[in-house]
């Protein structure tokens, strides 16, 4: 009947020391106190209650300027640090550690933003200082009820599961395998290998692309760390860094090792469809393997196009052929998680550039294939008779497209962004023609030659001397791919070359090869499970692209390769031993650490309405039945303060940003 | 529970009683004879020496007590015009306890839904633009008057509804439009008994301290608002959350003690029981859990969705205006 | 005394400074609170009249606080969240898409103009979206003038206490 929480639960702490605050207001070099009188802002700070010490310092993240802030809270004992400078993206951390180095929570730190939001953006110098004055003391008003916190510690589970593989993967994979870790290695498709697989040969080496991932493949699969498993897809997801469950589907292979005689199984099947890894350049049987060398070393059956007629089970006398094999699930468990999920080439829509209408006109990835001696036509190029034969290659197809000229997307947008791979591949197939067919005509249509790596522009130049012919055109006006009038040629390409001051040109052409774009593999459900972030081009977002280039948001998720951004395989392998080593070093500091902002129940607060429960996107508040209360799962809680907001009785608070503090800053910003 | 030894606070004899009604509609008034046959029990112990709405009492009578002689004081409505916050002033001396009694003196309720309006406005419907009215000569109520046995001083109404705690100190404050007679009987028994909390005006009395969510019988299948549906438009699916149905029900934001009577009645809760919990603002407190579960993922979806909600602000600050952050329209 | 809560002490203006909007904003800590870095580090110029609040999600603005910044004087108030699909807690902001119309909505009834009370998505990216709309917010607020909330409901002068002593000239 009668209620006395309100008085139980709301105001101070009696019997609490009043804090101490020191303020240090940081010039950094000029950039702040060129615009902002930073004497003035700490003279105002210290009229603040509760200030017991105010100080500028040239560079306050300089090893003097930390040394200071450590020596003044021992000396002053400060119980709370608000440092003004930059941005706390730069160097929270960096002052965190400095206020820990000097035996006080790291938590009991505030800082202010006085550079990028002030300094930086605002010229009026009166304007400025009094803004960043009104900052510096809300922050202090914020500091006086902060509290120690303490980073929560996770155990990790030693192991990882990588996503993906292809060469990203593989590399991620063996990186960890040899520092020692637990791996798993899931790809959705029955081989390993990936796109590269399907590439004839690799930039900047002119390797071979085949061999050298055997080598790659050949340390996995021999690792006693790293399990593979291949035909498997991510069902569901659940738990946090330090523990994920990965409940995976694996499709029935169909055949096991002891299928002796592939070739036997593969021949007596009567069942074709397309090659997908000839892209649609040639056919395959229902029983197969998409090039020789592939790992692992059996066929597969597509269970789309098999009959179960069982020719296949007949030709090699039933052994190692399972035509009622079933699929499995298994749940794997592991500490953290890279995604390789990877890319798939840019599919010209039917007719753009005459892709689909015209025979002759092809893409990259089918040219590779076509030059591969063990690909499709043998490395045979099909040309008709003319010679010498004319080759075209079409740069940004699929890429750097604009909103309004090019045709939009399935999903309504173009595919606006660099795909950054195609100039130098584009090159170096073009380099490699020139030499197969020493009298061939070739023409580039390109908007910018963007061969922007080391060894990259080597290929522009090689192919500039041997006479390949650049036509530069405008991205506002595409070229235009037609059916030559006299019937001589397959294709003509008209456009209005740049580099000629808009001259229209006609090049008639025995093959145009399209230099298409790179698009995400589409792992939709992968980001909803992992909730990913997801920028405009689809790619998954870091978290920073240059201070924590390989992680994703999601702690103890990790990137690597082409699912991150169209990268060449360089660029991918080097992404995935960077995100293998973030993974490597999360998992052995044996535990996680998270921020400790995470939301509480209080419990003598809590009216049990239940409204948190719909709130949380992480399932991390349950209900306590017996109770009626609601309780935080600290394990599952992220800590971003939704259910404190929505909480209608105010039970509910985020640590480091409950009602009180938050107040505070309005209150000084507000001058009440 | 805290005492504060209220017997020692009191006279000896018998209990002196006090009711008050200031901007109220006197359904608080009613509320304290629904305890029945306990008013007999009541009248036993209490003599009742001011209410207005029961028995003649003149301000003089009520002026000429010595301070602190009514020993509780059951005060009703919010503080709208000069003549109300005298009175309150008043019982505020003459009191010993002074209890701010039901939504309105609490909160405001329902009249503090005029705060919306200026006074003008308020005057131009009530004696101008009200389509049943007579009054050809647009006469509205004056503060002065000049009459030939003297000049007439007539109270000023207030620009806004004020909460009694506005104008004085107030011991506690009971929740309720009215309170519910169960939770009316134990508090009197209690201020018989002398069983009563410390005095602080954040203490309240006559409710619970959980949500009406919490003592309704409808089960929460954690779902988001797919729609929203007005009550008189649609029938509810029985004991299903009618809030998850897209009936804008405020027991999330209201506190317990009334029983949940309108969820029981497959009505949504309109609140009168205050904020809940540590909450000060109930109406802004159920803007933001309501506005966090509405199924949208796109901004189209959620402003079609929050544009299906009739009247958020007279729903949801329905007897709380008074007590909000803005607690007012800005017009004069 | 509780007449406190309705007779706060007007903000302390000095009269011979020409009023300036006050505006309080809102940001998330991993989209909008970067991308207002984002335009430091631009060096894209805007006004000095939005004093930033960092959140770690949009999620966390509780329209209380927007309420209270209102109530104690500020002249407008920005919400800024990463964009729809961005939000680094899966659904945070789908919070503040749906809190913030009805919030707007409501303060309309109390009187608070539209152009003083924005939501708008601002990615990391964005420092340059960030930087305009800082300047058209300064400039709406601007246009629609001083809101000063203590202040007008001071100069109502309502709960002063004047005494009329209607029962005559006793207590």
């Amino acid at each position: 009947m009668f209620d006395a929480t309100d008085s139980a639960a709301s105001g101070s702490t009696p019997g609490v020391q009043a804090p101490r605050v020191g303020v240090f207001v940081c010039h950094c070099g000029g950039n702040i106190s060129d615009v902002v009188d930073v004497k003035r802002v700490a003279e105002e700070a210290a009229r603040m209650p509760d200030v017991v010490f105010t100080t500028t310092h040239m560079f306050h993240c300089s090893d003097p300027g930390q040394a200071l802030i450590e020596q003044k809270i021992r000396e002053h004992a400060l119980t709370r640090v608000v440092v003004a400078a930059c941005s706390p993206t730069l160097h929270q951390i960096t002052f965190r550690r400095a206020v820990e180095r000097a035996g006080l929570n790291q938590y009991l730190f505030e800082h202010v933003n006085i550079r990028e939001h002030v300094s930086w953006v605002i010229e009026d110098k009166e304007a400025a200082t009094a803004k960043a004055s009104r900052l510096v003391r809300a922050a202090v008003n914020r500091a006086r009820l902060l509290v120690p916190l303490d980073k929560r510690r996770i155990p990790i589970h030693p192991a990882a599961l990588v996503i993906g593989g292809g060469v990203a993967g593989l590399m991620a994979a063996r990186d960890l395998g040899d520092r020692g870790m637990k791996v798993t290695l899931i790809e959705n498709r029955p081989f390993l290998g990936g796109r590269m697989a399907q590439l004839w040969n690799v930039f900047p080496t002119n390797e071979e692309a085949r061999p050298l991932l055997s080598n790659l493949v050949r340390d996995v699969v021999k690792h006693p760390l790293i399990t593979i498993l291949t035909g498997a897809h991510v069902v569901n997801s659940e738990g946090v860094v330090g523990d994920f469950k990965t409940k995976i589907k694996i499709d029935a292979r169909g055949v096991d090792e002891r299928l002796t005689y592939p070739g036997n199984a593969i021949a007596a099947c009567p069942e074709e469809t397309i090659s997908e890894f000839d892209f649609a350049l040639s056919r395959r049987k229902a029983i197969y393997m998409p090039y020789p060398g592939c790992f692992p070393p059996i066929p597969a059956i597509d269970w789309h196009t098999c009959t179960k007629c069982g020719k296949c089970v007949a030709a090699v006398g039933g052994k190692g052929i399972n035509l009622d094999a079933k699929s499995r699930e298994l749940t794997l468990h592991s500490g953290v998680i890279i995604l390789a999920t990877g890319y798939d080439p840019y599919e010209p829509l039917l007719g753009e550039y005459g892709y689909g209408i015209f025979p002759k006109v092809i893409t990259l990835q089918q040219l590779h294939r076509m030059l591969d001696p063990e690909g499709p036509t043998a490395g045979a190029l099909p040309f008709d008779s003319n010679t010498p034969v004319r080759i075209g290659f079409l740069h940004c197809v699929g890429a750097r497209q604009i909103d309004g000229v090019n045709a939009p997307q399935p999903d309504g947008k173009v595919k606006d962004y660099c795909a950054r791979t195609c100039c130098t591949a584009a090159m170096h197939a073009a380099v490699a023609l020139r030499e197969r067919f020493p009298k061939s005509h070739i023409t580039s249509f390109y908007q910018d030659m963007r061969t922007y790596g080391r060894g990259h522009e080597e290929y522009y130049e090689q192919a500039s001397q041997q006479g390949v012919l650049f036509v530069r055109y405008s991205p506002w006006h595409p070229p235009r791919v037609d059916k030559d009038r006299t019937g001589k040629w397959p294709v003509v390409v008209r456009t209005n070359d740049l580099l000629t001051d808009g001259l229209p040109i006609e090049v008639p052409l025995d093959l145009l090869v399209l230099a298409t774009g790179v698009v995400p593999h589409d792992i939709s459900e992968l980001v909803t499970m992992y909730s990913c972030a997801v920028g405009y081009d689809s790619f998954l977002l870091e978290v920073h692209p240059k201070l924590r280039p390989v992680e994703l948001a999601v702690s103890g998720v990790f990137l690597a390769g082409c699912c991150q951004g169209p990268m060449d395989i360089t660029e991918a392998c080097s992404a995935a031993s960077a995100a293998a080593s973030k993974a490597a070093a999360m998992i052995s500091q044996g535990q996680v650490e998270m921020d400790p902002f995470i939301a509480s129940v209080d419990e003598e607060v809590c009216t049990g309405c239940q409204t948190c429960l719909t709130v949380c996107p992480y399932d991390a508040i349950v209900r306590d039945e017996a109770r009626g209360l609601a309780i935080v799962s600290e394990a599952l809680c992220t800590g971003c303060g939704t259910c404190a907001a929505a909480c209608p009785s105010s039970a509910i608070q985020q640590a480091g940003f409950n009602d009180r503090q938050v107040r505070a800053e309005i209150d000084v910003l507000l001058g009440v | 529970m805290t005492t504060n030894g209220a017997t020692s606070d009191r006279q000896p004899g018998k209990l002196r009683l006090g009711v008050y009604w200031a901007s109220s509609c006197g359904g608080c008034d009613i509320s304290l004879l629904e305890i029945g046959e306990h008013l007999l029990e009541l009248i036993e112990v209490a003599d009742i020496v001011f209410w207005p709405c029961v028995a003649d009492f003149k301000y003089r009578t009520v002026a000429d007590y010595p301070d602190g002689y009514i020993d509780v004081c059951l005060f009703n409505g919010g503080i709208r015009s000069s003549e109300q916050e005298q009175i309150a002033r008043l019982v505020r001396r003459k009191s010993r306890t002074l209890v701010a009694y039901g939504a309105c003196a609490m909160d405001g309720g329902i009249p503090a839904l005029a705060n919306l309006e200026s006074t003008r406005e308020i005057f131009d419907a009530v004696y101008h633009s009200n389509p049943s009215l007579q009054n050809p000569g647009h006469v509205e109520p004056q503060t002065h008057w000049a009459t030939p046995h003297g000049d007439l001083e007539l109270p000023r109404l207030y620009p806004q509804v004020l909460r009694l705690a506005d104008i004085v100190e107030v011991d506690y404050q009971m929740p309720g439009c009215p309170p519910v007679g169960t939770q009316v009987w134990k508090v009197l028994q209690a201020v018989v008994a002398g069983e009563v909390p410390a005095r602080n005006a954040a203490v309240r009395v006559g409710c619970d301290n959980r949500s009406v969510c919490d003592e309704c019988h409808r089960e929460k299948r954690k779902v988001r608002i797919k729609e929203f549906k007005r009550p008189h438009l649609a029938i509810p699916e029985p004991n299903w959350c009618l809030l998850e149905q897209g009936f804008v029900c405020l027991g999330a934001s209201t506190r317990s003690g009334c029983g949940a009577l309108c969820p029981k009645a497959e009505l949504t809760c309109r609140g009168c029981y205050g904020s809940a919990g540590l909450a000060t603002d109930q109406g802004t407190a159920m803007l933001s859990a309501l506005g966090s579960v509405m199924d949208a993922v796109t901004e189209d979806r959620a402003n079609e969705l929050v544009g299906q909600i009739a009247d958020p602000t007279g729903t949801f600050y329905r007897f709380s205006l008074a007590s909000s952050a803005l607690k007012a329209h800005r017009k004069p | 005394m509780s007449q406190a809560d309705l007779t706060p002490v007007p903000v302390e203006t000095p009269t011979s400074q020409p009023w300036e909007p006050r505006i309080i904003a809102f940001l998330c800590y991993w989209c909008s609170y970067t991308g207002a870095d984002n335009a430091g580090t631009s060096r894209l110029k805007y006004p000095a009249n939005v004093d930033i609040i960092r959140v770690m999600c949009s999620g966390r603005i509780d329209p209380d606080l927007i309420m209270t910044a209102f109530a104690q004087g500020a002249d407008g108030v920005m919400v800024c969240g990463c964009h729809i699909g961005d939000c680094h807690y899966i659904a945070g902001n789908h919070k503040t898409m749906t809190r913030m119309p009805l919030l707007s909505r409501v303060l309309q009834d109390f009187g608070i103009e539209p152009e003083r009370f924005v939501h708008e998505w601002v990615s990391a990216a964005e420092g340059d979206k960030f930087a305009k709309l800082v300047r058209q917010v300064t400039e709406q607020v601007r246009q629609v003038g001083r809101l000063d909330w203590p202040g007008r409901m001071y100069r109502r002068g309502v709960g002063h206490g004047e005494d009329l002593q209607p029962w005559g000239d006793q207590a």
